[in-house]
């Protein structure tokens, strides 16, 4: 099954990881793979434009399905897999219900992140302003606290969508990961930190750590003071 | 809509349909949604004249008598403002389920309601859709479709393939339609979104240049695709959740001759029961809107 998937991927990319976590969890180790550079420009290469037509990563393989969406790769992969691994959707409508919405909430969480640690990247310099890099920041710091509070209510221990690790934790967790990453302050967000502490070291997310960040410990402190 | 019999139907529903109508039990084989009988019933207006069968315009339950997936219905409240296609996607996926008969109230962006505190208290974020099923919040209206269909799974239509070719296909086109969303909504609030001192032209272009590069791009998935629908050969969440953006973008006045496939697939589904019934109702009123995109 694994020897059918391929994967392109880019270190540290959220999108990229989410699926490799799903990959762990879903006990499909030995998928071919390939760490393809950003900076480099090889997310434009024809090897990934022959699979995706976006010059994304990640792009992904499996036979002739390719689903290079991170959130569509984590769906398909649930629902073929189901019964192998760590099941990844509750059965409870309650706790299903809470998962797709986190899950989808954090699309919108991740804009906001790279509306911060990457304007310069997606905004051309002459059309930068101060007051926009401001105005995202003060909208991660609102997000943030409505994530401080989603995990508060369901109380300490808990994952995205309750009491089990759910594809909520799959595709969000990587956002909190860089959070941290980029300096945010676990003395201001405690309750993310407490969350962050409690998954860093789940075999799926240790063995998909992003090997830049273990070369390299230490992150950068750009979110430090929101 | 394909006659798919009455099997689908419990024995409770059908012997309740079938005292009701004049015509008998040969008759409910063509008819695969109760959508346009529910929508006399709850007073809900009807997009277009079209063509009403003279048995359904008879059709009464029996009072005091409610249906499996009236019940449910009933359960569910849905805060919604005309012509957003997040509110529409959930609205179809509902009558796709047969899930008529839910609590529903329709605000205005305008008046800003959406940022009242009726909306607040369902959605912190102040935005619309507003959904809850029971005590269940789903205001992320893809989470909402998602939920709906696995939750009613064996009721309405049947909105995720079996096939993994297609239900691979079918999650891929689901998760670019928001890219696709998002395009469009950065071209046609560019110049009220940004303040004005932040404008440029050059970003307008590049949002335009990106939005059109993207439009051939599903011009060209649905050329490849056969079947008529974004997954394939069956109506599935993947046209629930893109449909109300394509939609919006000929609305917009996208030349239907420059995008033919589009086109096609946009004009076919418009006569689709469950997208005739939750017809955005100011677009009623207004069929044509502004000509943003007609030079795309």
């Amino acid at each position: 099954m694994a020897k059918d998937m391929t994967l392109l991927w880019g270190s540290g990319s959220p999108p990229c990881w989410r699926v490799m976590i799903a990959l762990e969890e879903k006990n499909l180790q030995g998928y071919n793979h390939k760490l393809l550079s950003f900076d480099k420009k090889e997310h434009k290469s024809q090897e990934v434009l022959d699979i995706n037509p976006r010059g994304q990563l990640p792009s992904f393989k499996h036979g002739d399905n390719i689903v290079n969406d991170s959130y569509a790769a984590c769906f398909y992969l649930e629902s073929q897999f189901k019964s192998q691994g760590n099941a990844l959707i509750p059965d409870s409508p309650a706790e299903q219900a809470l998962m797709y919405q986190r899950m989808f909430e954090g699309l919108v969480f991740y804009e906001k992140l790279n509306a911060v640690i990457y304007y310069k990247w997606f905004v051309p310099e002459e059309e930068r302003h101060d007051s926009a890099l401001t105005r995202n920041k003060e909208a991660l710091a609102t997000e943030l606290k409505l994530w401080e509070g989603y995990l508060k209510k369901l109380g300490s221990g808990s994952y995205l969508a309750g009491k089990s690790f759910s594809l909520a934790d799959v595709t969000v967790f990587p956002t909190v990961a860089y959070l941290f990453r980029f300096g945010l302050s676990a003395e201001r967000y405690p309750v993310l930190g407490e969350y962050y502490a409690l998954l860093k070291d789940r075999p799926s997310i240790k063995a998909s750590w992003p090997p830049h960040w273990l070369e390299n410990t230490k992150g950068q402190d750009t979110l430090k003071e929101i | 809509m394909r006659g798919q019999g009455v099997s689908h139907l419990s024995r409770l529903e059908l012997q309740i349909l079938g005292d009701n109508t004049k015509m008998g039990w040969g008759l409910l084989a063509p008819i695969r949604s109760q959508t346009v009988s529910r929508s006399l019933l709850y007073n809900r207006r009807l997009p277009h004249s079209s063509f009403t069968p003279y048995f359904f315009q008879h059709f009464q339950p029996p009072s005091g008598l409610t249906l499996p997936s009236e019940t449910m219905a009933k359960d569910m409240t849905l805060l919604w403002g005309s012509g957003s296609p997040p509110c529409w996607r959930v609205m179809i996926a509902l009558e796709e389920k047969n899930l008529k008969g839910y609590n529903h109230k329709l605000l205005s962006f305008d008046k800003k309601e959406h940022k009242s505190e009726e909306v607040m208290k369902m959605n912190p974020r102040g935005q619309l859709p507003a959904f809850k099923h029971g005590d269940k919040v789903l205001n992320e209206s893809y989470a909402a479709c998602l939920y709906l269909e696995n939750q009613f799974k064996s009721q309405g239509n049947k909105l995720i393939p079996d096939c993994p070719a297609e239900l691979a296909l079918m999650y891929q086109r689901m998760l670019e339609g928001l890219t696709l969303h998002q395009k469009m909504i950065d071209d046609i609030t560019y110049n009220w979104k940004v303040p004005e001192g932040e404008k440029h032209d050059s970003a307008v272009k590049r949002i335009r240049e990106s939005l059109t590069a993207e439009i051939k791009l599903w011009e060209g998935y649905l050329q490849k695709t056969s079947g008529g629908f974004l997954a394939g050969k069956t109506f599935s969440l993947a046209d629930v959740c893109v449909y109300p953006t394509i939609f919006t973008i000929f609305r917009f006045r996208l030349c239907e001759e420059r995008y033919p496939k589009l086109a096609a697939y946009y004009n076919r589904l418009k006569d689709r029961p469950s997208i005739k019934a939750s017809w955005p109702p100011t677009w009623l009123e207004n069929p044509r809107g502004e000509d943003i995109m007609k030079d795309i």
